[in-house]
C-alpha cells in the first residue's frame, strides 16, 4: 500500500496544481458547469495520484516525476504565421505533403487559416475546435469527451482532462467515408518554454470509415511539455486506419496517450512512429466492447543520444472472439532508452479471444538501453495468447554479406537497420506513408536515397 | 594473377591454414577439393575478408594489390566476389534493392557511373532471364523463402552483375539436385573469360562435369596437398579422400 502522494509532492507536482488553479477561470469553458465539474473531477484524480514514479508499476522504467522538474507555463495562442518550409522541416516534407485534409494546431490553437475546415466540413464530417466546443459543445461530443475508457487511474491523462485547452472534436456520420486521410497536424510554436495540453475526440458511427494521420513537430528548438490525448471511438462495423508521427525537438517531453474503445465487428489498424523528442511516452489503453473487432498496432522507434521512448499499451479484451496484435521495432543507439510494456488483459467471458505481440530492439551501442515489459493477464481459458520479445545487435554474417557484395561498412549497417524497421513498417496499408516513413527512417540513419 | 604464398590462418584460436601456396593465372578456373575440415571455407572467407579469422603470417595478392589489406567491400570493388555456401537471408530488403545498392556501390567505387533505374532493370532483366530467374522473385525480401536452388541462381545473379574478376566460389553445388546444378554451372560457364579467374571450391566431383577447370588442387590438412590436371577429380571420385585424411592424421 503506497502512502497519499500529497505528503511528498514534488516541486513539478505541487506546480501542475498551481497552474490549474491560476488558470482555471482563463481556461476554455470557463463558467460552463458540464466543463468545470469534469475539470474538477479531473484536478482531485490527479492530485490523488500525483506524478507517477518508478515505484508504480506502469511507470517502472520512466521516472516521470524525476525527470519533470517544473511545470512549463500554459500556451497561449500565438497566431504566429506558418511558412510552408517550416511545416515541412518540422514534419519531413513527404508527411507534410501527404493529400490530406490538414488540421493544424499551433501550440494547440486550431489554426482555421491553415486549415481544411471547410471542406472538412464538406466531405460530411462534423468538426468543432476543442475551444468552441467547451463553451457550446454539440451534444454527441458533450456524452463522450472525456468518457472514452476509465480515465481516473492515469494522472496523465487526468492532468490533461483538467488543463485541456486545444484540439478537435470529430464525427464521422454512419456510413461515412472520405476520399483522403484527416491530418491533425500538432505543432509547437517554438517561442517561450511552454506546457501544450490538447485534447481530440474522433467519434465513428456505424459503419464510418476513416484515416487519421497525428503528427506532432516542433518549429523551433525549446522546452515544451506536450501532453496530448487521442479518444477515439470506433462504431459497430466502422472502420479507422490510426497514425501516428512523433518528430518532436530534443529537448521536447511528449507524452501521448490513445484510448480507444471498439464496438462490434470493427477494425482498428494503428501505427506510431517516433525520432523526436528528449522523454516521450506512447499510451494506449483500448477497449473491445463489442464482439467480432480487430485491432491492430504497430510501431517503429529510432531513438539516440540520451532520448528515452516508451510505449505502454493496455489492451482490455471484455468481451469474446476479438483479435489483437502488436509488432513493435526499436533502434537504439548512443545512450538512448527504449521501454515497451504491453498488457493484454483477458477478461472472464472473452473466450476466442486472440491476442498476439511482439517487441523487438536493435541496440546499436554498449550504452542503449531496451526494457521489455510483455503481461498477459488471462481469465477465460478459451484463448490464444501470446508474446514474444528479443534484443539484440546487428547480425556480423549479414553485414558481412553486405559488405562482400561491395557495400561500404557504414551504408551496409544503414541498409540492415532499415532492413528491421521496415518489417514494421509493412504493416501500413497506406502506401504513401508507409514510404513516406520508410524514408523518413533512412533519413535518421543519414541516408539518401535518390 | 591470385598468389597465395604460405598463408597461415588461425579461427578461434585454432590454425587451420598451415602455409597454404596456390598460384591462379588470369582467365583460368581453378578447382579446390578436400576433405571436409581440410580448410576449403576457411580459404573462400580468408579470400573475401570475413572478421574472426586471423591470418598469422603469408601473403596474398590479386594482380599485385595486397587483398589483405583492404576491407570487404574494397575488395568487391577491387574485383573480388565470393559465392557463398549459405547464402544469408535479410528480411525487410527486397532482393531488387540489394542488386541495385550492390551494383551502384561496386560501380561507383570503381569510379564507373551508377545506373539508373530503368538503365539497372533492363540489366537486370537480361542476366536473370539467363539464369531463369523470374523478376517476381526478385521483388521478395532478399533469400527469403528462396529454394535451395534459388538462392544459389541468385549469388551467380549478383556475380553477373558485379562484373568480378576474381570468382570465389564455395560449394555452390551443396544442397542442389541435379537440374539445378546444371543451371547454375551454365551461368558460372557463361562468365568464363580470359579476363576473369575462377576458384571453385567443392567437395564432389560432380560440378566439375559442369565446370571443367583448368587445375584442381587437393586441400588437406590446411595445405595443398596435391595438384593436377582436371584428371585428378576424377581419381579423387573413384579412391575418395582416405589417402588424404591420412596424411593427415
Amino acid at each position: 500500500m503506497e502512502l497519499p502522494v500529497k505528503q511528498f509532492q514534488t516541486r513539478a507536482e505541487q506546480a501542475y496544481l498551481d497552474l490549474f488553479n491560476a488558470a482555471e477561470q482563463a481556461l476554455p469553458g470557463a463558467g460552463n458547469p458540464w466543463v468545470a465539474d469534469l475539470r474538477a473531477k479531473a484536478i482531485d484524480a490527479y492530485a490523488a495520484l500525483g506524478l507517477p514514479h518508478r515505484r508504480v508499476e506502469a511507470w517502472k522504467y520512466t521516472d516521470l516525476r524525476s525527470r519533470l522538474v517544473e511545470a512549463l507555463p500554459l500556451s497561449r495562442a500565438t497566431g504566429r504565421p506558418l511558412a510552408p518550409a517550416e511545416l515541412e522541416r518540422a514534419l519531413g516534407g513527404e508527411i507534410a505533403a501527404l493529400p490530406a485534409y490538414r488540421l493544424v494546431m499551433l501550440d494547440g490553437e486550431l489554426r482555421a487559416d491553415l486549415s481544411d475546415i471547410s471542406e472538412l466540413k464538406a466531405a460530411g464530417i462534423e468538426l468543432v475546435s476543442l475551444t468552441e466546443a467547451l463553451q457550446k459543445p454539440p451534444s454527441w461530443l458533450k456524452q463522450s469527451l472525456g468518457k472514452i475508457n476509465r480515465q481516473d487511474r492515469d494522472p496523465i491523462v487526468a492532468l490533461n482532462l483538467a488543463l485541456m485547452s486545444g484540439g478537435v472534436g470529430m464525427r464521422a456520420a454512419k456510413g461515412l467515408t472520405l476520399d483522403k486521410p484527416i491530418h491533425l497536424i500538432h505543432l509547437d510554436a517554438g517561442a517561450d518554454p511552454v506546457s501544450v495540453f490538447t485534447r481530440n475526440l474522433v467519434l465513428l458511427e456505424e459503419g464510418a470509415s476513416l484515416t487519421l494521420l497525428e503528427s506532432y513537430g516542433s518549429l523551433g528548438e525549446r522546452d515544451v511539455q506536450r501532453n496530448a490525448v487521442t479518444e477515439v471511438q470506433v462504431g459497430d462495423k466502422a472502420s479507422l486506419n490510426h497514425f501516428k508521427v512523433q518528430r518532436e525537438a530534443e529537448e521536447a517531453f511528449h507524452l501521448g496517450t490513445w484510448l480507444v474503445k471498439l464496438g462490434t465487428d470493427t477494425r482498428y489498424h494503428a501505427f506510431q512512429f517516433s525520432t523526436g523528442a528528449v522523454l516521450s511516452r506512447n499510451q494506449v489503453y483500448a477497449a473491445f466492447a463489442g464482439e467480432g473487432s480487430a485491432f491492430e498496432l504497430s510501431g517503429a522507434l529510432l531513438m539516440r543520444r540520451h532520448q528515452h521512448c516508451d510505449t505502454t499499451l493496455v489492451i482490455e479484451h471484455l468481451v469474446p472472439r476479438c483479435s489483437s496484435r502488436e509488432l513493435f521495432k526499436a533502434v537504439l543507439d548512443n545512450e538512448a532508452r527504449g521501454v515497451f510494456q504491453g498488457k493484454i488483459i483477458v477478461s472472464p467471458g472473452a473466450q476466442k479471444t486472440d491476442g498476439k505481440q511482439m517487441v523487438q530492439a536493435l541496440l546499436l551501442a554498449e550504452g542503449a538501453e531496451f526494457d521489455s515489459k510483455p503481461e498477459l493477464e488471462i481469465f477465460a481459458d478459451d484463448v490464444v495468447c501470446g508474446h514474444g520479445s528479443t534484443s539484440g545487435q546487428i547480425d556480423e554474417d549479414l553485414l558481412f554479406y553486405l559488405e562482400a557484395r561491395g557495400i561500404p561498412e557504414a551504408e551496409a549497417r544503414a541498409l540492415l537497420i532499415q532492413a528491421f524497421v521496415g518489417e514494421a513498417l509493412e504493416a501500413i496499408e497506406h502506401a504513401e506513408l508507409r514510404d513516406a516513413l520508410s524514408r523518413a527512417s533512412a533519413e535518421w540513419l543519414g541516408v539518401s536515397y535518390d | 594473377m591470385l598468389e597465395i604464398k604460405n598463408l597461415h590462418v588461425n579461427v578461434g584460436g585454432r590454425e587451420i591454414l598451415k602455409g597454404l601456396d596456390l598460384e591462379l593465372p588470369k582467365g583460368q578456373v581453378h578447382a579446390i577439393m578436400g576433405p571436409n575440415g581440410s580448410g576449403k571455407s576457411t580459404l573462400a572467407y580468408v579470400l573475401a575478408g570475413k572478421d574472426d579469422y586471423e591470418i598469422t603470417a603469408g601473403t596474398v595478392t590479386w594482380n599485385g594489390q595486397d587483398l589483405l589489406a583492404l576491407d570487404p567491400s574494397e575488395r568487391a570493388a577491387a574485383g573480388v566476389f565470393l559465392a557463398f555456401q549459405y547464402p544469408m537471408e535479410i528480411p525487410g530488403v527486397a532482393t531488387i534493392t540489394f542488386l541495385r545498392t550492390a551494383t551502384n556501390a561496386v560501380r561507383k567505387a570503381r569510379g564507373e557511373p551508377e545506373l539508373s533505374t530503368p538503365d539497372f532493370l533492363r540489366v537486370l532483366k537480361e542476366k536473370a532471364a539467363e539464369l531463369k530467374i523470374d523478376m517476381d522473385m526478385l521483388k521478395r525480401p532478399l533469400n527469403v523463402g528462396f529454394s535451395g536452388g534459388e538462392k544459389k541462381r541468385n549469388e551467380i545473379l549478383q556475380m553477373a552483375l558485379l562484373d568480378p574478376s576474381l570468382c570465389v566460389l564455395d560449394e555452390t553445388d551443396s544442397g542442389l539436385d541435379i537440374d539445378a546444378v546444371r543451371i547454375v554451372a551454365e551461368g558460372v560457364n557463361a562468365l568464363r573469360s580470359p579476363e576473369r579467374s575462377m576458384l571453385v571450391i567443392t567437395h564432389y566431383q560432380r560440378l566439375l562435369d559442369y565446370i571443367v577447370p583448368d587445375r584442381v588442387h587437393v586441400l588437406s590438412d590446411g595445405r595443398v596437398a596435391r595438384s593436377g590436371g582436371p584428371e585428378l577429380a576424377l581419381e579423387l571420385e573413384r579412391s575418395g579422400y582416405a589417402e588424404f585424411d591420412e596424411a593427415a592424421a
